[in-house]
């Protein structure tokens, strides 16, 4: 017994000696001159927007030097909040989405910035998506928005008219059934229109296009129109449905760039991606295009209207808990952040900054990028709504209403029945609480 | 497939009457096994034929059973598009660390729990099954705080600490000495051994297919274990197979085949180490005094 | 010698509590402080309204309230207890049926014993992605096999509201029962086979021996088993997170999701620790009645 015990204990102290050679070594911030700021990113292999502004900044600000902390892409916020509760988060993190601003900044988890903002100067866009009260509390750095992607080659295939910007969500539905028949026709068993499983994809358009919806209204007649358009693409056979598209883990990056379906609506953010799946072959090689999104109806359609969309704004913000010396650096780095001159960064890697003006000439000039009429102006011209608007209610309200998504797209209740449904539990669940 | 220890007497005999109603039972059994083989390895194979594809031959409508041309070149490739030698080591010494404390200390606990009569035992005992049935999602805050406040959030100590002294290990090896009669027990006493005498020379050789499946799961446990090291251990150098894998997939949605790879590969030495240790919960009680 | 009689069983007492708490100290520790403690927590959250940022504010009965009138609560319970009701029969009947089938030297028993367990070890997301496929509603396996056997409108699964609670709970049948068959497997060891002598002579067939002789002799193992079953069953969360993430609508949502969702999803840790205390009320009420039945059985 003696013994067995001696080699358990021998065991952990030689486990231990492992184990505090592989802990982290926090305080590796040197004290004279030189700083170094840690900032939360999430998938930094793939994901370079981070270094980019890391790297940017230093080579301005010789002196100081940005860390990079990595977290989980899918659960980043479960981290960030464990962190911040626990207080060991960096000194900057970024608001991934829209959804959890409310609950950093309730809970007093984001510093007042409005200084760095009132220096920001025009063209950051976003920007009011972080303001409470008057005061700002992130900046924003990117700011992408949904447009149409579209196949060129599977459009002239089956003799259907590339989308023009003048579209509305009934022209959308009726080219892509045209799409479908023409696709089969010729051969190909290509559908007309790939719609991803998330809710934003209908509630996204809907909250942002429909005058007067509100999500905190508990009113949710506005997705009717979106969501009977959409049964009615799935039933067609033009699009395909929910059910599989979950139980397959269909990905929209495959369907549209392995060319099985001829459109879609995606984020700008996935301009970057398709042409970087292209280069290495993960996605075929075809020509393709983005148009504006298609309208509520066509008082914002055509080349003199301003298309309204929507996405949220990616801001980044500074942790309370940061060391008081520090402030004034990580300050500077937001105001960095916000700046034209990381806008043109952020745009030669495909990203799309907050700052659009400033980006737009370098976007273009990646080759691969399509650079007609359409695609120029639906990059450029639009209104972009946030998905979440920043509120208490927003994330229980998001969770109701994706219940009520899952629900129609698969066919288990229709349209009215849902919408009922959720504004009960809205009212009882959330709103009257 | 696996082999075949020294074969102990078999513990049920069929009767030697009822010749053809045996051959038919065992047709039927023959049977009913093949088919939940299938069941069970359906999807194994699936997961083995995935890797094996392009990575968009991986999910296609309808279903494909076989790959076009086999994409070997996915097996060598993983090791150089990640950290899996990292992460799989990290796996391994906590699967170890935690299974071997889980064993000693859940064995040495169960003990207690079950041999010695001594007040409050009982309550006790109710309150670590009770902690069981309490998700740990809803307590992980807690006690990801209180593990911060020790220092010990992104180590590996965090996750040997959550997982180590878990009320399971301490559960189950009580039930299974409830089945040991307390005779065996009070005869030893008798012959003037100790309490840790008998927990280490009866209990313990008696208790093998128990440790064993103890063991077992508890690594199954620790190196399927996804939430816990995703809390605690942010450091890449630090990441355990699953975190790894879950990062990996993130960063190359697309390239499922890869991720189907990682995944046959993060399988494949539990299924080894299921393989060689499986004897001992079968078998091992049949080379105990327990059948006299 | 002539001390009162109660005062060497006094001693007996103390030297075994001293003995007893040995045992279980080093386990003890560990426990108290990782698991114990945090749950104590747990209960005071309960009662208070906690954004997780700053302090908990005392709420006292608020959640509670709060609970009565959420209706996503009540179908999260109706749900939970939808998928233990039907899981844990099946899983126990499965298993023990596979055990005692495969208490065989054969060959071909030896295989599936060992493959059984595969699906035990095996990631749940790699897992819950083919049974995705194979479940899928027009092109998977399983309603191609059951139109083939006549069956004219084979069920959606987990693309239905109807059929996403079976297919979760076939799942989830599949994947526990190769652990619990060799849990019973084990059980079967310590039966001791005399018994079986002693009742073969008396004349007693395959089926009376399995209820006179198998079933009593592994009584703290089905014991064991039904308790982690119902544990398991109650707590369920990663499987119908990566298979259905509750969906359709709330067809799948049970209590463990709604936990998350209100703590990690909405921040509402205060509420979220409520409904965690009913889950866990819920789940020691039938342990302790299972703990009271198998009591006055032994008795």
């Amino acid at each position: 017994m003696e013994r067995s015990i001696a080699a358990v204990l021998g065991a952990v102290t030689a486990l231990s000696l492992t184990l505090a050679g592989c802990g982290s070594g926090d305080d590796a911030s040197g004290g004279d001159g030189t700083a170094t700021l840690t900032l939360a990113g999430w998938s930094l292999a793939t994901t370079p927007e981070f270094k980019v502004l890391a790297d940017g900044f230093h080579a301005a600000n010789p002196g100081v030097s940005v860390e990079l902390k990595e977290y989980d892409p899918k659960n980043y916020d479960t981290q960030m909040i464990a962190d911040l509760a626990a207080g060991k988060a960096p000194d900057l993190y970024v608001q991934k989405t829209l959804k959890n601003f409310y609950t950093y900044q309730n809970g007093k988890q984001l510093l007042d910035v409005s200084d760095v903002a009132s220096g920001l100067g025009r063209g950051a866009n976003g920007l009011s998506s972080y303001q409470v009260d008057g005061k700002t509390f992130a900046i924003p750095y990117r700011q992408d928005s949904w447009v149409v992607y579209y196949n060129r080659a599977l459009f002239d295939r089956a003799r259907v008219k590339y989308p023009d910007g003048s579209w509305t969500w009934d022209d959308y539905a009726a080219a892509g059934k045209r799409l479908t028949e023409g696709l089969k026709a010729s051969g190909s068993p290509a559908l007309g229109i790939y719609q991803h499983v998330w809710q934003s994809t209908l509630q996204g358009f809907a909250l942002a296009q429909t005058p007067g919806a509100d999500l905190a209204s508990g009113d949710f007649g506005f997705l009717k129109p979106y969501y009977t358009r959409a049964v009615g693409l799935q039933q067609a056979g033009a699009q395909v449905g929910l059910g599989d598209a979950t139980t397959n883990n269909l990905t929209y990056q495959a369907q549209f760039g392995k060319q099985r379906a001829a459109m879609m609506t995606m984020g700008t953010w996935y301009i970057a991606t398709l042409l970087g799946q292209q280069r290495s072959g993960d996605a075929d090689k075809f020509e393709w295009g983005i148009a504006p999104a298609p309208q509520r109806d066509k008082s914002t359609t055509g080349a003199s209207a301003t298309p309204v969309t929507f996405a949220d704004p990616t801001g980044m913000g500074i942790n309370p808990k940061i060391k008081k010396a520090r402030i004034d650096t990580a300050k500077k780095f937001l105001a960095y952040v916000g700046s034209a001159d990381a806008a043109k960064a952020l745009a030669g890697i495909g990203i799309t900054p907050a700052n659009t003006d400033a980006a737009a000439g370098t976007i273009f000039a990646i080759p691969g990028v399509p650079t007609d009429d359409v695609s120029r102006f639906a990059f450029t011209r639009h209104d972009t709504k946030p998905e979440n608007p920043v509120g208490k209610y927003t994330a229980p309200l998001q969770n109701i209403l994706n219940d009520l998504h899952t629900a129609v797209l698969s066919g288990t209740e229709d349209i009215d029945t849902a919408i009922a449904e959720a504004q009960d539990r809205a009212k009882n669940e959330v709103l009257n609480k | 497939m696996t082999t075949h220890p020294a074969p102990p007497a078999p513990p049920v005999q069929t009767p030697s009457g009822r010749r053809r109603n045996s051959r038919i039972g065992r047709v039927l059994g023959y049977l009913a096994t093949a088919v939940a083989s299938v069941a069970v390895l359906l999807p194994f194979y699936w997961m083995v034929v995935s890797s094996l594809k392009t990575d968009n031959e991986v999910f296609t409508l309808p279903v494909r059973w076989l790959p076009s041309a086999a994409q070997w070149h996915h097996y060598a490739d993983i090791w150089t598009r990640s950290d899996l030698t990292t992460w799989l080591g990290n796996t391994v010494l906590l699967s170890v660390a935690v299974t071997v404390l889980q064993v000693l200390t859940g064995s040495f606990a169960a003990y207690g729990f079950s041999k010695i009569r001594f007040p409050g035992r009982d309550a006790l005992f109710l309150t670590y099954v009770a902690t069981l049935a309490v998700p740990w999602q809803s307590y992980m805050i807690p006690q990801f705080v209180l593990l911060s406040k020790m220092h010990l959030s992104d180590t590996l100590w965090s996750i040997i600490a959550i997982q180590a002294f878990g009320a399971l290990g301490v559960f189950l090896m009580r039930q299974f000495y409830e089945s040991i009669p307390d005779e065996l027990v009070d005869a030893a006493r008798i012959d003037g051994m100790s309490e840790y005498g008998i927990y280490r020379r009866i209990m313990l050789p008696l208790s093998t297919p128990a440790l064993a499946s103890l063991a077992l799961l508890t690594l199954v446990n620790t190196w399927n274990d996804f939430l816990g090291p995703l809390l605690y251990l942010r450091s890449s150098n630090l990441w355990t197979i699953q975190l790894g894998l879950r990062t990996f997939i993130s960063q190359y949605s697309a390239e499922y085949a890869l991720i189907m790879t990682g995944s046959v590969l993060s399988v494949l030495p539990i299924v080894v180490i299921f393989l060689l240790g499986q004897r001992y919960f079968v078998e091992g009680v049949a080379t105990t005094g327990l059948k006299g | 010698m002539t001390a009162p009689g109660s005062a060497p069983a006094r001693r007996r007492v103390g030297r075994n509590t001293l003995l007893g708490w040995s045992f279980l100290l080093p386990n003890f520790l560990g426990f108290a402080v990782l698991t114990m403690a945090p749950v104590a927590l747990l209960f005071y959250y309960a009662f208070t309204t906690w954004d997780i940022f700053g302090g908990a504010e005392w709420s006292g009965l608020d959640n509670a309230r709060q609970m009565i009138h959420d209706s996503t609560f009540w179908n999260a319970v109706r749900n939970t207890l939808y998928y233990t009701v039907f899981h844990i029969p099946l899983t126990l009947v499965v298993s023990l049926g596979l055990a005692v089938l495969l208490n065989k030297r054969l060959r071909a028993v030896a295989f599936f014993r060992t493959v059984a367990f595969f699906p035990y070890i095996a990631s749940i997301v790699a897992v819950a992605q083919v049974w995705n496929m194979l479940f899928s509603p027009g092109y998977g396996p399983v309603d191609a096999l059951l139109r083939a056997v006549g069956v004219d409108h084979p069920p959606g699964w987990t693309t239905s509201a109807d059929w996403s609670m079976p297919a979760v709970i076939l799942v989830g049948t599949w994947r526990e029962m190769g652990y619990f068959m060799l849990i019973f497997l084990a059980g079967l060891q310590t039966v001791p086979a005399q018994l079986y002598e002693a009742a073969r002579v008396d004349g007693a067939n395959a089926w009376q021996r399995l209820w006179a002789v198998t079933l009593p002799g592994l009584r703290p193992t089905t014991f064991f088993v039904i308790v982690m079953l119902t544990i398991n069953s109650f707590k369920v969360l990663d499987l119908i997170l990566v298979m259905t993430n509750g969906g359709p609508g709330q067809s799948t949502l049970v209590l463990a999701q709604y936990v998350y969702r209100k703590g990690f999803e909405e921040n509402q840790f205060g509420y979220a620790s409520a409904v965690s205390v009913v889950l866990f009320l819920l789940c020691l009420l039938v342990t302790m009645a299972q703990f009271a039945v198998n009591r006055r059985r032994e008795a």
